[in-house]
């Protein structure tokens, strides 16, 4: 198969995929109650695949660590839960606000960041990642500390079919820019920084600057992940912004495979289903889900550092020849 | 506020500060010799607090033999899981990039903390204090509590051990060779993953010793190990990587900067070494004592 016939059948494949996406909740209310669970499912695999997504613009083009990402996803929680309960703001204007606020966020922390490389990085990512955490813990008057908010309206005309379409959409949009961002060549030019830093810089990249601005648009579209999962739930809690968040992910992107741009929300959704699927298998099962999920990870490190996305081309790498 | 109060505020900073020195320099020897960052080093600390706790019940209490014996085993049996961890784990990701040796250790750490779970549950245990040290021992007219007084002798025994065994043995001379040199150690005959080996067991030794001087200090629970890792990150960074010295500095900054803030501001305290880790990478990355990388 040579590259023109391999991008069609991508094209063909994504097609496709959408195509029952669109379809799906249809056949989804028919099925009653299991129907609308699997609906809010579906809907929260949708936003988490674009915080992944999001979150592998830094970490597999950009070759940055990042364990701070959930900060920009809560502050974009955040944004829209008070703008909407404090202030009585629609949620478009709200969603529109969301992810721009977040921006600010990166752009502050990340000029802090891009300063350090390799190691240093992802601790002072965590580090303020976690000084965000510890100030929405802490400030009860205005965050509502570890109570959260509760209670965040919901516009008429969303019900969880509408709600479903809606994120798609956003999300359909949002991996289309990011894809075109990855492929521009400021993408190009970032790559270049992950595979060789001195090189950039010799052939005159600035390094620091592309790698704040592909910090700032990485927490863009976690704030509007974030977002959109306030409203799902119709709450936002300090949950939203701690590290392990961060850190699943970073799971998602590992697994699904970081060098491709499907890969982690290909990883995010295999994984939000496995853990709902040993759910309904036995309780017992996700009470040790944090083992399960460390016996997953010390898997794929060890052995399919490039992930899922690697194994299938590994996979039909082997069938043609 | 009265001077003794304050005293008392000092030394019980100052003995908290000890104790994550003692797990923090496990966690900077490891990285200076393998340049990995640990993450599930928290949970070997932590998993030395519950096994001393599990073994004090089994051993008469209050007597300062069985507090003896707890430090005399645990930290060997921490040893020996690291031991565990490093051949089979560890051992296969020292030439892999900083991301995939994060994230492996982030898995170890992810099964330790929910092995320990299952084996100790959630409540809030601790261990009783020998009798020998559960007073207080007067002092200029103060009294202060003699077990924090044990931690604060017992800390730099164990800086001074540490410097001992780095800078005057040979083995020390080894592993220092390892850390600079590890080809040329190499090719003059030494097996350079066994010294890479007892380094680690080495590290994770100093975590568990802190776990037990830790079990009687304070109460433990489920979220020590994640606190402490933390907290060693940010003595590691401000301290500079591998530097034993800056470690010790750093630790003791950070315990008295939390329980000195404690007291007007108690909400603040948790933000501290957050704060001073930010800052100190931002205008000095290597650390206080550490050297730039390039």
């Amino acid at each position: 198969m040579n590259d023109t016939q391999k991008a069609k059948t991508n094209w063909i494949m994504g097609a496709a995929v959408i195509l029952a996406l669109f379809i799906l909740p249809f056949v989804l209310a028919r099925l009653g109650k299991t129907g609308e669970f699997w609906i809010w499912v579906t809907t929260e695999m949708i936003i988490m695949a674009l915080f992944a997504t999001s979150l592998n613009l830094v970490l597999g083009f950009g070759g940055m660590v990042s364990f701070g990402h959930a900060a920009f996803f809560g502050v974009g929680a955040y944004t829209v839960a008070l703008l909407m309960k404090k202030a009585g703001v629609n949620l478009i204007v709200a969603l529109i606000a969301a992810p721009c606020l977040a921006a600010v966020a990166a752009a502050i922390i990340g000029w802090f960041c891009v300063r350090l490389i390799g190691l240093y990085f992802a601790i002072l990512t965590l580090a303020f990642g976690q000084l965000l955490y510890m100030i929405v813990f802490q400030w009860y008057t205005f965050t509502g500390g570890d109570d959260g908010i509760h209670g965040i309206p919901k516009p008429e005309f969303l019900g969880p079919i509408n709600y479903y379409f809606m994120c798609l959409i956003i999300f359909l949009i949002c991996f289309l820019v990011m894809r075109m961002i990855v492929n521009s060549s400021f993408g190009l030019s970032i790559r270049i920084i992950r595979e060789n830093l001195d090189r950039a810089k010799f052939i005159g990249i600035n390094v620091r600057r592309y790698q704040l601005i592909n910090f700032i648009v990485a927490g863009f579209f976690a704030g509007i992940a974030g977002g959109l999962f306030t409203e799902l739930n119709r709450f936002a809690q300090t949950e939203f912004l701690h590290w392990s968040r961060s850190g699943d992910a970073i799971f998602a992107c590992l697994v699904g495979g970081m060098y491709s741009i499907i890969g982690p929300a290909i990883g995010s959704t295999v994984l939000i289903f496995l853990h709902i699927f040993l759910q309904q298998l036995h309780q017992s099962l996700v009470e040790i889900w944090a083992l399960i999920l460390g016996f997953i990870l010390l898997g794929v490190v060890l052995f399919a550092p490039e992930g899922l996305v690697g194994l299938f081309q590994k996979v039909t790498k082997k069938s043609e020849t | 506020m009265t001077f003794g109060f304050f005293l008392f505020i000092l030394i019980n900073g100052l003995s908290q500060g000890m104790v994550l020195f003692i797990v923090a320099s496990g966690l900077s020897l490891v990285f200076g010799v393998l340049r990995v960052i640990n993450f599930a080093h928290g949970s070997l600390y932590m998993i030395g607090a519950f096994l001393a706790f599990s073994l004090s019940t089994l051993l008469p209490a209050g007597s300062m033999l069985s507090f003896l014996v707890l430090l005399l085993l645990v930290p060997p049996a921490i040893a020996l899981i690291g031991l565990g961890l490093e051949i089979p784990l560890f051992r296969r990701i020292y030439k892999k990039e900083h991301l995939l040796q994060l994230l492996l250790t982030y898995a170890v750490l992810l099964i330790l903390d929910d092995a320990c779970r299952l084996i100790w549950g959630g409540d809030i245990r601790n261990v009783a204090r020998p009798e020998v040290l559960a007073g207080s021992i007067e002092f200029f007219g103060m009294f202060l509590p003699s077990y924090n007084v044990f931690i604060l002798i017992i800390g730099p025994i164990i800086a001074l051990g540490l410097w001992y065994l780095l800078y005057r043995t040979r083995v020390g001379n080894l592993i220092r060779a390892a850390v600079s040199h590890p080809e040329m150690v190499g090719a003059l005959g030494v097996n350079v993953s066994r010294v890479m080996t007892g380094t680690f067991m080495l590290g994770c030794w100093l975590a568990g010793f802190g776990g037990v001087l830790m079990s009687a200090l304070a109460n433990i629970d489920l979220s020590i190990g994640m606190e402490k890792i933390i907290e060693c990150f940010a003595v590691v960074v401000i301290g500079g990587l591998g530097s034993i010295g800056g470690a010790l500095l750093s630790s003791l900054i950070l315990g008295l900067g939390v329980s000195l803030i404690q007291l007007p501001l108690s909400r603040a305290a948790i933000v501290f070494p957050y704060f001073a880790m930010a800052l100190i990478l931002i205008i000095r990355p290597w650390g206080l004592f550490g050297k730039p990388e390039r």
